[in-house]
């Protein structure tokens, strides 16, 4: 019923591109021409059982990266897989992995997955591949979600253990003695989405791994990695530095894919004095509304939690089902409970949802196939992320589309005048550093509580041994007669530190509205303040729900449901205070250039009320939730005294917000990392320096490099800078700059580039 | 990194805890010497080095052994570890056995003298253990045995494992049946202090323990560890008194306890089959108990093992003295009747009556207050009008399955009968 005719999505593909209305606004269109697929043969080696089963599930031949990946494995080589999304990456290392354990049954694996949703799918998909090859797979998940009467089942059974980075670090590492059996028979270890193992989190997956490895030599294993990864620039580099130990990169796709459109879509100027465009979320909305209406089935990615929902409203009052029917549009986000989401997935693939708004792709389940079209509602933050995005769309056959909806933000409109860094530029480097002190310290206690340390032994860096002194000054552990280090606190060191830079604790959100409370979901300890103050509305499933209170002791937000014509935004302030500087330039070329360790502070103060559709400010109040606190490292520049001395401070002030703005676009563009992993405050007059200071900072605690790297390309943040604000076709600024005047006063855009050329 | 810092002083930034104890010993190998002088113990040689053994003997109450007649004979165990977490990083650095040897018993604690002496340790503990038929341990089922399996795990040392005896009696799980709810707990040192008799004179708390070890491998005293020794000295001692103690209470002591949870005692012998016993102390525990509550409780055991005997008729004597008083409880009580006499008898007019005496008798509670709270008396009343209506249902349904049958028997012709 739901299911629109064969071809109907091409046509529809089709009259959308040729709507004059449209294709006003799409500053870049490329088309992806049709790919057959390439075949390899099978090998020759492989079990003839696993072959039948492929066989049966509609899989004749191999992909040439299918076979490449079985090919390094069987040789005893790591591999990293880099091929688009449904590109039958999974099968890659189900492969040898299914085939190694066809072939020797006490063979055993570890799969690693960044999100419990994503180890769910896979056990799902691997139980089917193992039952139609008549292997009796013994495999389950590992996570809070398995119930304790299979966990010790699977400890000592489990051939292919499916967990996360977290479950390894905080429960199956520190108890490898109870997992003994995994560990010396652990043939295989799976790291599926890659490209999310980096900044902080990855330096701590790590250091994970060299866990991992010490316990496996411990037990006498040495399993082989086989890695799978998104297109980023350099999947070799991320998976060798996250194994330390060479791969073989596997990028050659052999899946066939049908005609793709890719489409750069800038919202209409609004108001041209002020250089704002149109709202992204309802230009995508109308995109949305004509592929769904035209039944090509659609994905639409928002930015935020509130953008999700208010476009899910959106969209579910355009396709209202009939009375009685479910509604054919799903919102789709991390808070939602595992069986809602399933029952979306599962709603996806057999065509009763229609369209779908989400908040990343990474967060849906990996089974929903290639959808006809996604479209992303401001740029995800990454070149990564966003071809990511763009790859749930796509199908074997048939025509697809997939279009990126630029915001007025600056990064945004960079693009949307250079789509070429889109299209052309390579995307992000994953960076990672393990040897981060902060991060690596708190391995080693955790490692040594796991196997004792020897003396010369090196984790990781050449300084372990002052590392381990360190340690043993600190009284954690303690050097015996026979020279090896032993844990000797009673505490549990896995238990002290997580491996996400987000708090580990969740807000659950309680919704009082009937007779028995019943929990909603849950947001993360970051993102609570933002979204679940008191007072504030927050929306679920495109149910607006008034928040009663907050409990912030006990992680509790409680909710009612409401019905309201405005929605919530809270604003975040900012205090960032300096603990040490650790490097200067020297001599300061044109002002001061420091780099240090600095306490970042952050406070949700207020919010506003915003009305629906017009989105006017109806109304504000504060909010009391405590401060929280990060230690980083920063980079920061000071413009010469003598030429801040000119202006009057409220030209500064403007100035520092546009010099603020676009030195974060500049700055992410040069380190190729998600802007949001950069934090970037401008004080007028700063505590520490005293004069009007820019500051960047590493984003998450303690720090991944990034503001280091910076620090060596201040010539280049200033110079590009300028570049990019004197090139800008506006007056006298607008989002894509420095922001329009409004906000940063009549002479902002000029005296940014005045400062900037004095500084350079 | 940069190279204006080293990294000793990057160390200096990110170190978290600056307080420095004192450094390793110097004493290094003689340490074990050191420690058996201290303690007068003994050293055994054992594959892979020597192992400390100090072995006492303790008096224990006449009796003791005559009550564990019977019994398989057991090592009594425990063990004293770096932490609590039973990851891998958690050694034990003390193991206590003990057996009884007529009046006396004969325990032996094997110490740890440093960390690298482990493997040694391990297997002593595991050949002390395997000479016997059976362990027995206080919470030992979740934390002293799977420890053992963790360590020997740790060093490969599966033979050993194997040899552990198969038979393992917890006490944890009956002391806390028998004596919890009287004591308030159900601690070793609770049993100890209300059931045993026994009074810890110095006494190590167990949350030290483990900081008393690190203290001592940090160059202190082996003095620090006296108090550890004999804290696991008396644990043993007390698991084999324990042991005494429920035998006897099992094998009919039971009636003479001053301390003890009727309820926890009654499922106690039922396990073992006894189920006299247990409804004896069921009925003479409801006669002296002043506790309604607790009456109410009791005689709830007392019915279930009644009508598991098949004695449904003293099962609803039982209940109909609990109506003699107009009250809750008693509304409570006419309502047991009902069910048995609807669940167990399928008399279901008796159960109307027994529900409308329910009915009735909370009206008349209630009338002259003694009712309890408003909310207590109207959960009873909500309780006795859905099993009113419920019976009236099932009146009315079986009522009407007789009519239609009535019915369909009027209609059919009458057959010949053959």
């Amino acid at each position: 019923m739901l299911t629109a005719p064969l071809g109907a999505a091409d046509d529809a593909i089709d009259a959308l591109l040729g709507d004059p209305a449209i294709a006003r606004l799409v500053t870049a269109h490329r088309q992806l021409e049709p790919r057959p697929p390439r075949h390899a043969p099978w090998p020759h080696d492989i079990d003839p059982r696993v072959v039948d089963a492929l066989k049966r599930r509609g899989i004749d031949a191999l992909y040439t990266h299918q076979a490449a990946t079985y090919a390094s494995v069987a040789a005893g080589r790591n591999a990293v897989v880099v091929t688009p999304t449904a590109s039958g990456k999974t099968l890659c290392y189900n492969l040898p992995v299914l085939d190694g354990i066809a072939g020797d049954e006490t063979a055993r694996a570890l799969y690693l997955f960044p999100t419990k949703a994503l180890a769910a799918d896979q056990l799902v998909e691997l139980r089917a591949l193992a039952g139609a090859a008549e292997i009796g797979l013994k495999t389950h998940t590992y996570d809070g979600d398995t119930p304790a009467n299979i966990r010790s089942v699977v400890r000592a059974a489990g051939q292919v253990v499916i967990t996360n980075p977290d479950m390894l670090h905080a429960a199956i590492l520190p108890h490898h003695t109870k997992w003994f059996k995994l560990f010396e028979n652990l043939r295989y270890v799976v790291i599926d989405e890659l490209h999310t193992y980096r900044g902080l989190f990855g330096s701590h997956v790590a250091n994970v791994i060299r866990r991992l490895r010490r316990i496996c030599n411990h037990y006498g294993s040495d399993p082989i990695f086989i890695c799978a990864s998104a297109t980023i620039a350099n999947p070799r580099e991320l998976a060798e530095a996250v194994l330390e130990a060479p791969v073989d990169l596997i990028d050659d796709n052999g899946a066939p894919a049908g005609r793709k459109h890719i489409l750069i879509v800038n919202p209409p100027v609004a108001n041209q004095e002020l250089g704002i465009r149109g709202s992204a979320l309802l230009t995508g909305q109308h995109l949305a509304e004509r592929l769904i209406g035209g039944g090509v089935q659609t994905i639409a990615f928002a930015r935020s939690r509130t953008a999700v929902e208010v476009l899910t409203s959106y969209l579910r009052e355009t396709f209202e089902p009939p009375p009685g029917h479910p509604h054919t549009i799903r919102g789709y986000r991390g808070g939602y409970l595992p069986n809602e989401r399933h029952e979306i997935e599962a709603g996806l693939r057999d065509g009763r949802v229609r369209g779908v708004v989400a908040t990343n792709a990474l967060e849906l389940g990996i089974d929903i196939g290639g959808l006809d079209a996604a479209i992303s509602i401001g740029y995800p933050g990454t070149i990564a992320s966003t071809w990511q995005q763009m790859g749930r769309s796509g199908r074997r056959a048939g025509t697809s589309l997939a279009a990126l909806v630029c915001s007025s933000a600056p990064i945004d409109q960079f693009l949307a005048a250079h789509p070429e860094y889109l299209f052309d530029a390579s995307p992000e480097h994953g960076l990672v550093n393990p040897d981060n002190l902060h991060v690596l310290l708190n391995h080693l206690r955790a490692s040594t509580f796991e196997l004792p340390v020897p003396a010369g032994e090196r984790f990781g860096i050449a300084e372990t041994p002052t590392l381990l002194d360190v340690l043993q000054e600190d009284g954690w552990i303690r050097r015996a007669d026979d020279d090896r280090y032993y844990w000797s606190h009673e505490n549990f060191p896995a238990s002290d530190f997580s491996l996400r830079s987000g708090a580990p604790e969740n807000v659950v959100i309680i919704d009082t509205t009937g007779d028995r409370h019943r929990v909603l979901g849950e947001v993360d300890l970051f993102a609570a303040p933002l979204l679940v103050h008191e007072k504030a509305i927050y929306i679920h499933q495109g149910i607006q729900h008034h928040v009663d209170r907050l409990d912030w002791e006990e992680r509790k937000a409680y909710v009612t449901r409401t019905d309201v014509d405005y929605y919530t935004d809270a604003d975040l302030g900012i205090t960032l205070k300096v603990l040490e500087v650790l490097e200067e330039a020297d001599p300061p070329p044109a002002g001061l250039r420091q780099r240090g360790e600095v306490m970042v502070a952050w406070k949700v103060t207020m919010f506003k009320k915003l009305k629906y559709h017009t989105h006017e400010n109806v109304g504000w109040g504060s909010i009391s939730i405590p401060e929280q606190e990060m230690h980083t490292t920063a980079t920061w520049l000071v413009p010469p005294a003598e030429l801040v001395n000119r202006y009057d401070r409220d030209t500064l002030d403007g100035a520092l917000i546009g010099l603020a703005r676009v030195a974060r676009t500049t700055a992410s563009l040069l380190l190729m990392c998600d802007p949001r992993d950069l934090g970037v405050l401008a004080q007028v007059q700063a505590p520490f320096t005293g004069r009007p200071t820019l500051y960047l900072y590493d984003a998450t605690p303690g720090g991944v490099g990034l503001t280091e790297r910076l620090f060596g390309l201040t010539d280049d943040l200033v110079r590009t800078s300028r570049q990019a604000v004197e090139s800008c076709p506006c007056a006298d600024g607008c989002p894509a700059c420095v922001g329009p005047a409004i906000e940063v006063g009549a002479r902002g855009k000029a005296t940014v580039v005045e400062l900037l050329a004095g500084m350079s | 990194m940069p190279p204006s810092r080293t990294l000793a002083d990057r160390l200096e930034a990110v170190r978290s805890r600056p307080v420095a104890p004192a450094r390793a010993g110097a004493d290094g190998p003689d340490r074990l010497d050191r420690l058996a002088r201290w303690f007068d113990a003994r050293t055994d040689v054992v594959e892979g080095g020597r192992v400390l053994v100090v072995e006492r003997w303790v008096a224990v109450p006449a009796g003791t052994a005559e009550a564990l007649t019977g019994r398989a004979a057991a090592a009594y165990f425990d063990t004293e570890t770096t932490g609590l977490s039973t990851g891998a990083g958690t050694v034990i650095f003390l193991a206590g056995t003990a057996r009884l040897e007529g009046d006396r018993i004969h325990a032996r604690q094997y110490l740890l003298s440093d960390f690298p002496h482990e493997p040694p340790l391990l297997r002593a503990i595991a050949a002390d253990l395997a000479s016997s038929e059976r362990i027995v341990t206080y919470n030992g089922r979740t934390f002293d045995l799977p420890m053992l399996a963790a360590r020997l795990t740790f060093h490969g040392l599966f033979a050993e494992q194997a040899s552990l005896p198969d038979a393992h009696d917890d006490l944890l799980p009956d002391a806390r049946r028998l004596f919890r709810r009287p004591l308030g707990g159900a601690r070793l040192a609770d049993v100890e202090a209300g059931i045993l008799g026994v009074r810890r004179t110095s006494d190590c708390p167990g949350s030290e323990v483990p900081t008393r070890y690190f203290g001592f491998l940090a160059g202190g005293s082996p003095d620090i560890l006296a108090e550890v020794l004999d804290h696991n000295l008396q644990d043993i001692v007390s698991l084999a008194l324990l042991e005494a103690q429920l035998c006897r209470l099992r094998s009919g002591g039971w009636r003479e306890a001053r301390v003890l949870d009727p309820r926890g005692m009654a499922l106690d012998l039922l396990r073992l089959g006894a189920v006299d016993d247990a409804l004896e102390l069921v009925e003479s525990a409801q006669a002296t108990t002043d506790d309604p509550a607790e009456a109410n409780a009791l005689r709830r055991v007392a019915a279930r093992l009644l009508i598991a005997l098949g004695h449904v008729d003293r099962a609803e004597a039982l209940w109909q003295l609990g109506t003699r008083r107009a009250s809750v409880d008693a509304a409570a009580a006419w309502i047991e009747v009902a069910r048995i006499r609807e669940r167990h008898r399928g008399d279901i007019a008796g159960a109307m009556e027994a529900t409308a005496a329910a009915s009735r008798v909370l009206d008349i509670a209630f009338a002259l207050g003694r009712g309890g709270s408003m909310s207590e008396v109207g959960r009873t009343r909500i309780a006795v009008e859905r099993r009113l209506r419920r019976l009236r249902r099932w009146v009315a349904a079986a009522e009407r399955r007789a009519e239609r049958a009535r019915r369909t028997a009027a209609r059919t012709p009458r057959r010949a009968v053959a």
